[in-house]
């Protein structure tokens, strides 16, 4: 198996709809792309050579994205993995740490907002474990470290996995500690370029974010929700 | 007054009130024991006065009164009579008195001379009876007020041992009959009944016979009947209370717990969380129990089926959006007119699918009301089959020459064999949705099969079961998903786009769903010599 090539990126979806668009739009980004028709014929490409970055269905005939994604992370820790799902309901096994992907847009999402993501993903691989260059991209909050440009976090020096979407929220909180951000604040840093999504998926982004950083201090509880505004930063 | 209502609408209470009137009938039995009680006075005064005159008539014949002859009356009357008998002479002195005449040969039963006596006190005594005397003084003092006594004398008692002057006395000596009632001594509620007759010498009144009698013994006769009917009205009210408690713990109880159930069975946004848990009994609450056990598991299983419904149905257009969504977005930023022209036919079949999708949505949903209501006859299956392939073939011979689509293409060259038997074969159902059936799985089949394939139809019968087979040599079902290709939205198609909008994963749903209606069954499964069998088990008429 080649190691992950930078600049291709693998669309496995049942659709052919969609593995069209998107192939079209991102080879219109300059990328590479190769697109699967469900998860079986991907992976036995995969065998050969991992693509840079992969885009997965999570509801597929043989083999799901589930199954697939499972076993590119057997295959590379660090190969980035966006889930296009049009069902919510394995979201948390998807994301959480069990399979750890890197980020997911629900269908129908926005064109702009899956290159975006793209873009980060393949600064976010490429940028790893390199020392950030300046200070100035990176936000010291009591024990909570933000990294801007690596789209990296740690706590207390431990580093916490955090999907690109859950990035952006917590960035939007931290910069401002103390003051309450209100759903749709968090939506549109959240999701910079998709008017669509619904306020209520920021709840399931705070919960996932509160669980990731409780797996690694059992004590955090620096996210507060406050009812019927939003959400807060402790200042501590 | 809401409350009170509420409270005598209880199913228990009414049971005790129904019993308890019941025992109330016997009770009023006592009411009659007055009517006795009334009857035994006026004969005992009617045996005193006939005591009386028999006295003033065996007195009169002497003349003059004699002490000592009117006291050797009495000392014989005295043993055979209970009354006190006095003899007075025309200034009410006491010539004799049967009370006085010294000590009776045989003892005699006490509260004879109007003194009240040991049975009567027990039996008054009886808590029981004072209970019931509360009752009946309830009774009497609010709902009917006995009429007054008769006026009571002042003196019931004599003036003196000597001298008698009470009225009864003065009216007998003077020619007239005197009666009078008092009330006993001695504090009982018995009276002493007082007559008085005048004992004639010619037409001069020459003394008097007073016969005086306590009416204790009647009233001690009457008061244990009194005691036992009230016993027994005690015992009956115990009784009908447990009977009622019994009867309300056997229909009341088990009603309220099947309300309880009913409120608890949906929460307060209207969704159901309980369940009706049925019961075991066998009389009409175990059976109305039952049902709503049954209606409760079918209203969860018909709002799961739409809950999962819609979930699927929203899951299965968000794909065809996100398709749509992207197209466009896409076609936006494209200069060249040739790929705009493609994403506009993205969008154009995406919207079709979309079409496609919310029509066999409303087909499905709407099935269960049809297959209610559409009319049922008896159908030929083999005739109907013969007419749904003729059509086939019919269709075929016409696109054939109009042939361009690839899926039309396969449609032309699948060869239809059938075998369908010589004898018909009737089953109740209707034909519009038989036809459904076998169109969708013949549909099927020819799109699965490789070009000059061939599909096979066969009808037998076995026992009381019609069987039609479809036989496919297409590449067969997955392994493990001979259940799953019946499930909604499922589509699998390997070699073929999913977004070919014929398929819109509901057909096979939609066959099991009108077959299970008639009571039939249909299962797929993989032929040895490859390709896929589907066979319809549908019972005969």
């Amino acid at each position: 198996m080649k190691p992950p090539q930078a600049g291709i990126v693998a669309v496995v979806d049942d659709e052919e709809s969609i593995r069209e668009t998107v192939a079209f739009a991102l080879k219109r980004e300059g990328y590479s792309v190769e697109t699967y028709a469900d998860g079986a014929s991907a992976w036995s490409a995969f065998q050969k050579t991992l693509p840079g970055l992969v885009l997965l269905d999570v509801l597929m005939p043989q083999m799901d994205g589930l199954e697939l994604c499972r076993k590119l992370r057997g295959a590379s820790e660090t190969l980035p993995i966006l889930f296009l799902t049009s069902r919510d309901d394995e979201l948390d096994r998807v994301l959480g740490l069990e399979l750890g992907a890197d980020d997911y847009l629900c269908k129908p999402f926005s064109m702009r907002e899956l290159m975006a993501r793209v873009k980060v993903l393949f600064r976010r691989v490429a940028l790893l474990g390199r020392p950030p260059a300046s200070e100035a991209d990176v936000l010291r909050v009591g024990s909570l470290l933000l990294d801007f440009e690596r789209y990296q976090v740690h706590w207390k020096d431990a580093p916490v996995a955090l999907t690109v979407t859950e990035f952006l929220i917590l960035r939007a909180l931290v910069r401002h500690p103390g003051h309450v951000k209100s759903r749709k604040q968090l939506m549109d840093e959240g999701y910079p370029y998709d008017a669509y999504v619904s306020e209520r998926t920021i709840d399931s982004h705070i919960k996932r974010l509160r669980s990731k950083f409780a797996q690694i201090d059992p004590d955090f509880e620096a996210i507060d929700t406050v009812h019927g505004v939003g959400y807060r930063y402790r200042e501590t | 007054m809401g409350r009170l209502r509420r409270f005598f609408s209880r199913i228990s209470i009414r049971l005790l009130a129904f019993n308890v009137l019941l025992v109330f009938l016997p009770a009023s039995g006592v009411h009659y024991l007055d009517a006795l009680e009334r009857l035994l006075l006026e004969a005992q005064e009617r045996v005193m006065v006939q005591q009386g005159r028999v006295l003033a008539a065996a007195l009169s014949e002497r003349g003059v009164l004699k002490a000592a002859y009117a006291e050797g009356i009495l000392v014989r009357l005295r043993q055979q009579t209970e009354a006190r008998m006095r003899v007075v002479d025309p200034d009410g002195r006491v010539l004799a008195d049967s009370a006085t005449l010294g000590p009776l040969k045989a003892p005699r039963p006490p509260g004879e001379t109007g003194e009240s006596g040991a049975p009567a006190t027990e039996t008054r005594a009886n808590p029981a009876y004072r209970l019931g005397a509360v009752f009946v003084q309830a009774y009497q003092r609010f709902i009917e007020p006995s009429p007054p006594l008769p006026e009571l004398d002042g003196e019931d008692a004599p003036s003196s041992p000597q001298i008698l002057a009470s009225p009864e006395i003065r009216e007998a000596l003077s020619g007239r009959y005197g009666a009078r009632t008092r009330s006993s001594p001695g504090g009982v509620r018995s009276l002493t009944l007082v007559s008085a007759l005048p004992i004639w010498d010619g037409d001069q009144v020459v003394g008097a016979v007073q016969v005086s009698q306590s009416t204790f013994r009647v009233l001690n006769a009457i008061y244990p009947i009194r005691l036992g009917i009230f016993r027994v009205f005690l015992a009956s009210v115990g009784l009908a209370a447990v009977l009622s408690l019994v009867v309300s713990g056997t229909i009341a109880r088990p009603l309220r717990r099947l309300r309880d159930e009913a409120t608890a069975l949906l929460d307060r946004r209207g969704r159901i969380k309980g369940r009706f848990g049925g019961s075991r009994r066998r009389d009409e609450i175990g059976e109305l129990s039952r049902s709503l056990q049954e209606l409760s598991r079918r209203l969860e299983d018909h709002v799961r089926f739409i809950e999962s419904f819609a979930a699927d149905l929203s899951h299965e257009l968000r794909n065809p959006l996100a398709s749509i969504r992207s197209a466009t977005e896409v076609a936006a930023e494209v200069e060249s007119r040739e790929e705009r022209e493609r994403f506009k036919r993205i969008v154009e079949r995406e919207v079709a699918r979309i079409e496609h999708l919310l029509g066999g949505a409303r087909e499905l949903a709407q099935l269960d009301a049809r297959l209610e209501t559409e009319a049922r006859h008896p159908v030929d299956l083999r005739e109907l089959l013969t007419a749904i392939v003729e059509g086939y073939r019919l269709r075929r011979s016409n696109v054939a020459n109009v042939a361009n689509v690839a899926n039309v293409a396969s449609v032309a060259s699948v060869a239809l064999d059938m075998a369908l038997g010589t004898e018909p074969l009737l089953i109740v159902a209707s034909s519009d949705r038989l036809t459904q059936v076998f169109e969708n799985l013949l549909d099927n089949a020819i799109s699965f099969s490789p070009p000059d394939g061939r599909v096979a139809i066969q009808l037998t019968r076995a026992h009381k079961v019609a069987n039609v087979a479809i036989l496919d040599g297409g590449p067969g079902i997955p392994q493990g998903s001979e259940a799953a290709i019946f499930s909604r939205f499922y589509t699998y198609r390997p070699g073929t786009t999913k977004s070919a909008e014929s398929h819109t994963g509901l057909g096979l749903s939609l066959v099991k769903a009108i077959v299970e209606g008639y009571g039939g069954t249909v299962e797929a499964s993989n032929r040895l010599e490859g390709g896929a069998v589907f066979v319809v088990k549908v019972p005969l008429a």
